[in-house]
């Protein structure tokens, strides 16, 4: 069995604390020694961990060469020794078993005694040493190393001992330098009694020494549970599991020791959990915390219905979540453990957000009435009791809420910006990505797609160690869309294909990632009218419960571009409908109801029912500019503009897309600019059409509004171009072949004409490539 | 060098190996074992014949001159062993396997059910010849038939697998150690039936039944579990002349022996072969007797058996009782090295480096335990002392608890608890472990020692000196022990018998340093030949000499202090100091009471000198120097008068 606490290395850390304490340390070698010695013994924690930064890591099982490194190149006091003699020296004079409990039960001496009553005994000289505080790191550890040595059994003090022979052999060499220890074995008490190697009784105390067992005793019981409390943050918090190899290897330290560690069930669960493996991570849960009923009974029973509820809303099985969650509930509220309370109402009130229709199936009627009630109740909790994750995370929640309701932007950035106050001051540090992710949110709502880039930027470069991986992927596949939506798709689909590999060892994030690779593929597909590739990618992305309302959202809205550019309009009609109803229902996002809005007037117009889709589209175009959506209110003017220009008034039609021109350029998504221009070109084409050509004004008018239009074909083209939009780019050519007609310049006509058969043939040839591929 | 001869030998070896076979067929494990060691402790023959002399004498030695074969060459025995053979492998597996209910009822199904709820009948006074009491005898006249159908093998092996049985069940309705209910009383509830059954079977012979020894050798165990000791002496003595070859019966019969008298009372009573030798050792190394006699049987035996582990334990168990603690040390030492995985007697071995304060070997034994065994009593007394002499008595409490949770009879346990208890101040505790101790073996001297210490430490002093007495009557050559009944009837108030048992105390000490047993009643003259003198029990004789007023007595054994401190060359005017104590703390106390009382004589020079000595000396200076000023001012006024 391991022992607790106690390893081989740290009794030689005693040894050496004990060395720094009783002689003089040459000053030049008391930072080394210290700083080595606090490498050693720096208790655990995300502060230590996060102070020292990525050098000095704590590593438990150093070997003796690491003492030998360090103090080599250390003087001691006396003339022509190195610190490393003296330590040795001190190494070998622990010669017995006994000599060892001895090292222990004199450690008390090293410390500061407060008692009024303490009397220091006569012989030693007060002045010659240093005490320690009790309190200090080495004060610290000093304690609590003989307070473990005192409560360990005999079988695993001796266990302990033979470890340390076998750890201290190698330094034989140094040894036999030293004049009066030239002599001295591994135990006084077998030199005495002549033993060797090979003879019985030799074979019977220390027989393992020769097994070539290493290890066995490297790793204290302290060391595996750091070493699984590891694993536990690596895959409970940030949601990243080990690489496999890793794992075999804790799989065999874990097995050397014979003993099993309540974590290791639980690290099995997160694992299995995080894999997707929802009988084995429903097993190990059970399994885990069963163990725990014995050591701190009733405690422990609200975490475990939490973590199932957790599980089995992953999994998809909201009933079950529900029944766990409320259960979780009733029994915080009973044992007044406020903090799972809270987390709890937290997380119903996400889920209740997240997926709202299951849950409504399943009988949720919301604990904390209204969305604005719940954030409010939890915040005040959150407060009350000084929980500022739970904070920032309410906070946060509530600017989303802020958001997805339309409200003005200055709420969200309020709530974003006090959580953010909380962060730096409370240094809650596993929210800065949520931070993040909802600023790039926020910015890209308002159009401004470069502050949407810098933020998720910012999250991948600077905050992907402390935050989920989850905040992380959501960045990354928020800069892939950004970079589709610029037409860089390869570049796109390279970032999400080549992300790190730590991603697609958990199933939920490789089927996101793995749904955004499919998404941006479609909606290529789309543009280059690949209906093959479109329909097969369309069934494999079709969305199950599990994913999120976002995703299921995103996909209707390529199925959409997907029917209008096929000329399906009835079934895309529809599905328009439903959609809409249904997130009237679910009281949705705003910028979802607005997009339904626009996909409808984008309809009414491709059946040619421009009237129709005008008071749509006017419609979307007030909600936009009311929730400040700027994206959806440029596509909404882009739609305007056609309504006007099909009811023939140019000049308004012209006048509102040069009113948004600007703003959308900045907001590099390519169809849209091309839309707009095209919106722009047509409504000069208009104008131009409009002019007396009796006057001779009348014809300069005309000719530089045919001019002007086709300019902006010209830059419509390029951004068609740019987006892999075969029809826009098509239609633009088009246009450019009949202004060119129309100028009466046919050579140029027909090089368009020509031009536009070319792009034809090589969208062609490049949907034959890529089924070719598939 | 053997001082057997080869025939002799071979006969030996022949009926060593009979035994091993014999007890290990009656499920006497202990028994076999050790026999099988003193079979292999023999010396080995030459080595190029070993291969050949090993097989050769067996064949033609074995079967002729035993007597045991002769025992199974009884046709009625033969017979029945025969036709019951496949039931007694069957009862035999059922006991390896520890399930001792089944292998009981292999041979006794149903005639038996378990024990009478009564308590256990103490057993009639009269000989054990005596027909069968009416009482018993309803269950066992069922069992009639039963238990003459079978062999004496057969029937053993039952009726063991009974006792067994009962004992495993009598160790589980056992409390905690020490805990409320641990009583130490909870009986084995299966004697009685064993006893009614093997009092039909003794009482009612068929015959041409030979006894074989083994229903003796159990019916003396169940005898001395019912406390009914004469008739367990007599039945362990007819088992062993029957069949001498049982290390059981031999150390059961050593356990009902109480004093030296016991001893040489059976030992007449005996069959003369080897046997009777080491038991004569052993029995009187239980009874801390290290007599030259007993260490000449000890070589002659160990000339036999040159390499027997437990004739050299003995030696220096023997040694250690005669406080010769190096002899000791080395030979357990030599043993270990020698057989590194054995623990027998490794506790003993631990006291002895305890008492020497050999702290580094001691460690270095509790590893080498440990790692062989860890549940082993022997191992956890090891420990626990290892842990005492470090001066944690917690963990030392702790291991001796969880030795005799082990075994509950693991004498030396109890006695080290009860020292840990003392140290711990827990006297109530210590009380009742000491008391448990001596209710296991009443000849442990130390507990009885440590039941008077601590009711002196509680100031019950009377009370303290019935134990004191006990032990020294089981050493009465420990002079610690005397002086603790001489200070108690000092308490006591009965200072005439405190100075015998102090004078005693000075006559045994005296009697270890040189060896030579000095006679008593002698007085003070025959302890300063002997050598040195305890000064601290001089002084304390000459306190009682002071509480009764005799204070010419006690002045003379204060002399006889300060005389210690120089040895005994003193007295001879050699003027080279003998190996004196030199100046102690008892000394100086001395003198100042003779300073004073030389003051109060009025022999103002000596007590002047004195006065000056214990100044040089440096101790008790205050007193010397106010002694001396009214030393002064007496001489001044009386030279004014």
């Amino acid at each position: 069995m391991a022992t607790r606490y106690l390893t081989a290395q740290k009794i030689c850390v005693v040894v050496l604390v004990k060395l720094y304490c009783e002689s003089f340390l040459p000053s030049s070698a008391t930072i080394p020694v210290l700083s080595f010695i606090l490498s050693q013994v720096q208790p655990a924690g995300p502060f230590s961990r996060q102070l020292r930064g990525h050098e000095a890591k704590y590593d438990p099982s150093i070997s003796i060469r690491a003492f030998e490194e360090v103090l080599q190149k250390l003087d001691a006091i006396m003339p022509g020794r190195t610190l490393l003699d003296m330590f040795l020296q001190r190494l070998w004079d622990v010669d017995s078993f006994d000599a060892l409990c001895d090292l222990f039960g004199g450690l008390g001496k090293l410390l500061l005694h407060d008692r009024p009553d303490y009397e220091p005994d006569p012989g030693e000289q007060p002045q010659s040493r240093i005490t320690l505080a009790k309190t200090s790191p080495l004060g610290a550890f000093v304690r609590r190393a003989s307070l473990e040595f005192t409560r360990l059994q005999f079988e695993a003090a001796v266990k302990l001992w033979v470890s340390f022979v076998k750890y201290r052999a190698p330094t034989i060499r140094w040894v036999h330098r030293l004049p009066d220890l030239a002599e001295s074995g591994a135990d006084i008490n077998a030199q005495k009694m002549d033993l060797q190697p090979g003879d019985g009784l030799f074979d019977v105390a220390y027989g393992s020494l020769y097994d070539g067992d290493q290890g066995e005793q490297a790793l204290g019981m302290d060391d595996l549970e750091r070493m699984l409390d590891f694993q536990i943050e690596k895959l409970q918090r940030i949601g990243d599991r080990v690489p496999e190899e890793m794992k075999k290897q804790f799989r065999s330290m874990l097995s050397v020791k014979g003993v099993a560690l309540r974590q290791s069930y639980l690290v099995q669960f997160f694992d299995a959990w995080r894999a997707g493996d929802y009988t084995s991570a429903f097993e190990n849960i059970h399994r885990y915390y069963d163990y725990s009923v014995q050591t701190r009974e009733k405690i422990h029973y609200q975490y475990a219905l939490l973590h199932m509820a957790i599980l089995q809303s992953e999994f998809g099985c909201f009933g079950e979540a529900m029944a766990a969650i409320s259960e979780t509930i009733a029994t915080a509220r009973e044992n007044q453990d406020m903090n799972c309370l809270n987390y709890s109402l937290s997380w119903l009130q996400h889920m209740a957000k997240a997926h709202p229709e299951q849950l409504k199936l399943h009988g949720y009627r919301g604990v904390l009435g209204s969305d604005r009630e719940g954030l409010a109740f939890l915040k005040a909790k959150a407060k009350e009791t000084r929980v500022y994750s739970l904070l920032s995370n309410t906070l946060l929640e509530e600017a989303k809420a802020a958001i997805a309701s339309g409200e003005p932007t200055t709420r969200a950035f309020e709530a974003v910006y006090q959580a953010s106050y909380l962060h730096l001051r409370e240094y809650v540090h596993q929210n800065f990505g949520h931070q993040m992710v909802m600023l790039s949110t926020l910015w890209s709502r308002l159009g401004i797609s470069h502050l949407t880039d810098v933020h998720c930027d910012m999250l991948i470069d600077c905050y992907q160690e402390v935050s989920p991986l989850e905040e992380g992927i959501r960045a990354q596949t928020r800069r892939a869309f950004s970079e589709m939506q610029n037409g860089y798709f390869d570049t796109a689909l390279r970032r999400l294909q080549f992300l790190d590999p730590s991603v697609r060892r958990t199933l939920k994030f490789q089927k996101l990632v793995y749904f955004y690779i499919g998404l941006i593929k479609l909606k290529r597909a789309i543009r280059r009218t690949d209906w093959p590739a479109c329909t097969s990618l369309l069934t494999t992305l079709s969305p199950d419960s599990t994913s999120d309302s976002e995703v299921s959202f995103l996909l209707w809205e390529a199925r959409i571009d997907y029917l209008l550019a096929r000329g399906l309009y009835s079934e895309a009609f529809n599905s328009i409908e439903d959609c809409a109803a249904k997130l009237k229902m679910q009281n949705a996002d705003v910028l979802q109801r607005t997009t339904v809005l626009l996909h409808k007037a984008s309809l009414f117009i491709a059946v040619g029912k421009p009237e129709r889709a005008f008071s749509v589209a006017l419609r979307a175009a007030s909600q936009s500019w009311k929730s400040r959506l700027m994206p959806t209110l440029w596509a909404a003017v882009g739609v305007l503009a056609t309504v006007l220009n099909e009811v023939g008034e140019f000049r308004a039609a012209g006048r509102l897309v040069e009113g948004v021109l600007p703003q959308a350029l900045e907001y590099t998504d390519q169809e849209l600019t091309a839309t707009l221009y095209s919106r722009l070109a047509d409504s000069y084409m208009g104008l131009a059409g409009q002019e007396d050509v009796a006057s001779p004004a009348g014809v300069r008018k005309r000719a530089k509004n045919v001019s002007l239009a086709e300019m902006y074909v010209e830059r419509a083209r390029t951004c068609y171009k740019r987006a892999e939009d075969m029809y826009g780019e098509c239609e633009q050519l088009m246009k450019k072949a009949m202004i060119a007609r129309l100028r009466g310049d046919e050579k140029r006509a027909d090089e368009y004409a020509e031009e536009h058969n070319q792009v034809w043939d090589q969208a062609r040839e490049r949907i034959m490539d890529t089924a070719t591929v598939l | 060098m053997s001082g057997l001869s080869k025939a002799d030998e071979a006969q030996l070896k022949a009926q060593l190996q009979h035994a091993v076979v014999a007890c290990t067929e009656r499920c006497l494990y202990q028994s076999a074992k050790w026999a099988a060691e003193l079979l292999n402790s023999l010396p080995e023959d030459d080595e190029d014949g070993s291969d050949t002399d090993v097989d050769s004498p067996m064949p033609d030695s074995s079967p002729p001159s035993t007597p045991i074969a002769v025992t199974h060459k009884n046709p009625r025995e033969s017979r029945l062993e025969a036709r019951e053979a496949h039931k007694y492998l069957l009862a035999k597996t059922y006991f390896d396997c520890r399930e001792f209910d089944r292998c009981a009822a292999v041979f006794l199904a149903g005639s038996l059910s378990p024990g009478p709820s009564a308590p256990t009948p103490p057993q009639p006074k009269r000989g054990a010849k005596g027909k069968a009491k009416v009482g018993a005898t309803p269950k066992a006249k069922v069992a009639d038939d039963d238990i003459h159908r079978h062999s004496e093998k057969a029937l053993f092996l039952a009726l063991y697998a009974k006792y067994m049985a009962g004992e495993k069940r009598m160790n589980e309705e056992c409390e905690m150690i020490l805990g409320p209910q641990d009583g130490g009383v909870t009986p084995n509830k299966e004697l009685p039936v064993i006893s009614a059954i093997l009092k039909e079977w003794f009482s009612d012979p068929p015959e041409d039944r030979e006894p074989q020894g083994w229903l003796e050798y159990l019916y003396g165990i169940v005898l001395a579990r019912g406390k009914n000791e004469k008739d367990a002496l007599e039945s362990f003595i007819r088992s062993v002349h029957l069949y001498p070859y049982n290390w059981g019966a031999w150390q059961e019969l050593a356990n009902l022996l109480g004093s030296v008298e016991e001893l040489s009372a059976v030992i007449p009573r005996l069959p003369q072969n080897i046997m009777t030798f080491i038991f004569h050792i052993y029995a009187s190394q239980e009874l801390f007797q290290s007599s030259d006699q007993v260490h000449s049987t000890l070589l002659q035996t160990l000339s036999y058996f040159p390499r027997s582990a437990f004739l050299k334990t003995q030696q220096a168990l023997l040694h250690y009782h005669a406080k010769s603690f190096e002899e000791a040390e080395q030979i357990f030492s030599e043993l270990l090295v020698s057989e590194p995985h054995r623990i027998d007697a490794m506790d003993c071995y631990s006291n002895i480096l305890y008492v020497m304060g050999l702290r580094p070997k001691l460690a270095f034994l509790a590893q080498v335990a440990s790692a062989t065994d860890k549940f082993r009593p022997e191992t956890c007394c090891v420990v626990g002392n290892y842990y005492s002499l470090k001066s944690e008595h917690e963990k030392a409490v702790m291991y001796f608890r969880r030795a005799l949770t082990l075994d509950r009879n693991f004498l030396s346990a109890w006695t080290l608890m009860g020292h840990e208890f003392v140290e711990m101040k827990n006297t109530h505790a210590a009380i009742e472990s000491y008391r448990r101790a001596v209710d296991v073996n009443r000849k442990d001297y130390r507990a009885w020692y440590g039941l008077g210490q601590t009711y002196e430490v509680l100031e019950m002093h009377s009370y303290a000196l019935f134990y004191h007495q006990r032990a020294a009557a089981l050493r009465p050559y420990d002079p610690k022990l005397w002086q603790a009944v001489g200070q108690c009837f000092g308490k006591v108030g009965k200072h005439m018998n405190g100075i015998r048992a102090y004078k005693r105390a000075l006559v045994a000490g005296s009697y270890y340093d040189t060896n030579v047993a000095a006679s008593f009643g002698s007085g003070e003259g025959s302890g300063l030949g002997g050598g040195i003198l305890d000064p601290e029990v001089l002084y304390q004789i000459a306190l009682l000499y002071e509480r009764i007023n005799d204070v010419a007595e006690c002045a003379a054994y204060m002399e006889l202090v300060l005389a210690q401190e120089e040895g005994p060359d003193y007295e001879d005017g050699s003027g080279d100091p003998g190996p004196g104590v030199g100046v102690t703390p008892t000394t100086s106390k001395a003198r100042l009471w003779l300073a004073r009382y030389e003051y109060m004589r009025g022999m103002y020079q000596r007590a002047m000198e004195l006065c000056n000595e214990l100044s040089q000396d440096g101790v008790e200076v205050e007193d010397a120097k106010a002694l001396m000023r009214d030393i002064r001012a007496r001489t001044q006024s009386s030279a004014k008068a």
